[in-house]
């Protein structure tokens, strides 16, 4: 029975992961068109039309879905991409160079794990957690996971077995590790204000006033990690280690067909793992301001889910909006502002936030 | 549980194993994070969550990568065909023998120490441990590393002043 309640959860979770990349995927396409005053992805199924009356509910959905895109970038890419030649460079094993994909996704789905992503509820005497799994120091296991997701595009860029390839991968590599400082600092931070490092007691204290949230404490922390969520996914004005105007396409240069999308996975399943870090840091998690949900009932789980996603939603195409709005940094801008503004900063705000708490606690 | 530990075992010792074996310096690192890992496993396996994930974030999640990052910067693929010194193979199996003499004890408890039951390993008990009854200890080994910064920089600074004197 606890086996099959765990497949299940591992089951949804993975669909909401899947379901995060692919609106990501989605809003990146017809985002940037509309940010470029573009049209965009708007042509797979926007002539779909029947003579059959009790067809035209469905095909004007379908229609709809073609003329917003959604088939386009969901729909045809991946269809495409898997007919594609699957390409190995000369000079690498195949196993290294499947490697690089691999492991670039793997460890952003293992960190979702310890994400709890609503309340807790019973249904037919059984309490579920909806977390699959519950850590102690779930912070820290999600940071530990992040850490490994450097391998992949460190591999990726060696076994590319060209200079573009391995420049892009090392770019990757150094502003991952850089930019990891930081982010283990506001972690420590957010366990200072919370006094706990488990995800699912940070939200449960953000019940109540809007106030209780962690941007009202934390405003600094936000604005640090937030940086530091897009410098860590490598996208927005971070976006160096696959520059095209210098480096062709950097790290999965040498990469096509389903390898390739399997990036962009990892890279929007990044996207979905940092909002929903910062939403449970900073914005509460499930919790809606000045209301509460009953305890333990499966519909005011399902609530929570909603409110959670739909913050989510929201800092997701906040982090698309602003990749397609600044221009590129360069890398010495990029490292100096690693170490020389956010890791700084970053401290003091610890500092600062270590010292309020024990007056707090003292007095 | 002794299931989990089995398999574990076996993973840890194939790692370790091709660690050593490997011909490609850039496989024998990834090994290396591969074999980090099953530890770090071991550690959770045995209900220490925080030494598990503190072992996946410091060595294999920094060190390795730093080892990986220069072994791809320098692209050390001509030593891929070489076969090691037949000395360097004898103080392998030294070494490897010296860990032997020291595990064997503990294994058949001749030092007692298979008696002794291991601590909480949730962060709070840590925590709390290292900051009362350790706390000596703990400064000692943060000014260790506070000196190993220091040198890096030292010796990171040195190589570039001929450059500024030259110019």
């Amino acid at each position: 029975m606890e086996l099959l309640i765990l497949g299940v959860k591992v089951f949804v979770l993975f669909n909401i992961i899947m379901g995060l990349s692919s609106f990501c995927t989605w809003f990146e396409r017809k985002g940037s068109a509309l940010i470029q005053n573009r049209i965009g992805a708007n042509r797979a199924g926007a002539y779909f039309t029947t003579s059959i009356a009790p067809l035209r509910p469905a095909f004007f959905v379908v229609r709809w879905l073609g003329i917003l895109g959604v088939i386009n970038t969901l729909l045809c890419d991946a269809v495409k991409a898997l007919l594609k030649e699957d390409f190995v460079p000369e000079g690498t094993s195949t196993v290294m160079h499947a490697l690089g994909p691999l492991l670039a996704v793997l460890p952003v789905f293992v960190a979702f794990a310890a994400i709890p992503m609503a309340p807790a509820f019973t249904i037919g005497g059984v309490t579920i957690l909806p977390q699959v799994a519950p850590i102690d120091s779930g912070l820290l296991f999600i940071l530990a996971m992040g850490s490994l997701a450097v391998y992949g595009v460190a591999m990726a860029g060696w076994t590319g077995n060209n200079k573009f390839s391995l420049l892009g991968g090392l770019r990757a590599a150094a502003q991952m590790v850089s930019y990891e400082l930081a982010m283990g600092l506001c972690f420590v931070t957010a366990v200072v204000i919370f006094q706990t490092l488990d995800p699912y007691q940070m939200v449960r204290q953000q019940a109540g006033s809007i106030f209780n949230w962690g941007i009202f404490s934390q405003p600094l922390g936000f604005f640090i990690l937030f940086i530091v969520g897009m410098a860590e996914t490598k996208r927005g004005p971070f976006d160096l280690p696959e520059s095209e105007s210098e480096l062709v396409a950097g790290y999965f240069t040498e990469y096509s067909g389903m390898k390739f999308l399997i990036f962009w996975l990892g890279e929007f399943a990044e996207i979905g793992l940092f909002s929903l870090l910062l939403a449970i840091l900073f914005f509460g998690g499930w919790e809606i301001p000045f209301i509460t949900l009953p305890e333990g009932l499966w519909w005011a789980a399902l609530v929570g889910h909603g409110v959670l996603m739909g913050k989510v939603i929201a800092l997701s195409m906040l982090q698309i909006i602003i990749r397609w709005t600044l221009p590129r940094f360069r890398f010495d801008q990029l490292m100096s502002l690693g170490w020389k503004v956010l890791l700084p900063l970053s401290m003091v705000n610890l500092m600062i936030t270590a010292a309020v708490r024990l007056v707090i606690a003292q007095g | 549980m002794s299931v989990t530990i089995a398999i574990l075992s076996v993973c840890m010792l194939i790692s370790a194993v091709s660690v050593v074996a490997a011909r490609s310096p850039i496989v024998s690192a990834l090994a290396l994070v591969g074999n980090l890992i099953t530890v770090a496993a071991f550690y959770a396996a045995m209900n220490a969550h925080f030494l598990a994930a503190v072992q996946i974030l410091v060595y294999a999640g920094a060190i390795v990568v730093l080892v990986l990052f220069v072994l791809m910067l320098l692209n050390v693929k001509g030593e891929a065909g070489k076969k090691s010194d037949f000395i360097l193979r004898v103080g392998a199996a030294i070494i490897a023998g010296f860990f032997l003499l020291t595990v064997v004890p503990i294994w058949d408890g001749w030092l007692g120490l298979s008696n002794l039951s291991a601590p909480e390993g949730t962060v709070r008990a840590i925590g709390k441990l290292v900051y009362t009854d350790y706390v000596y200890c703990f400064e000692v080994a943060s000014i260790l590393i506070l000196i190993a910064v220091v040198g890096a920089v030292t010796l990171g600074r040195r190589a570039r002043i001929p450059n500024i004197a030259s110019e």
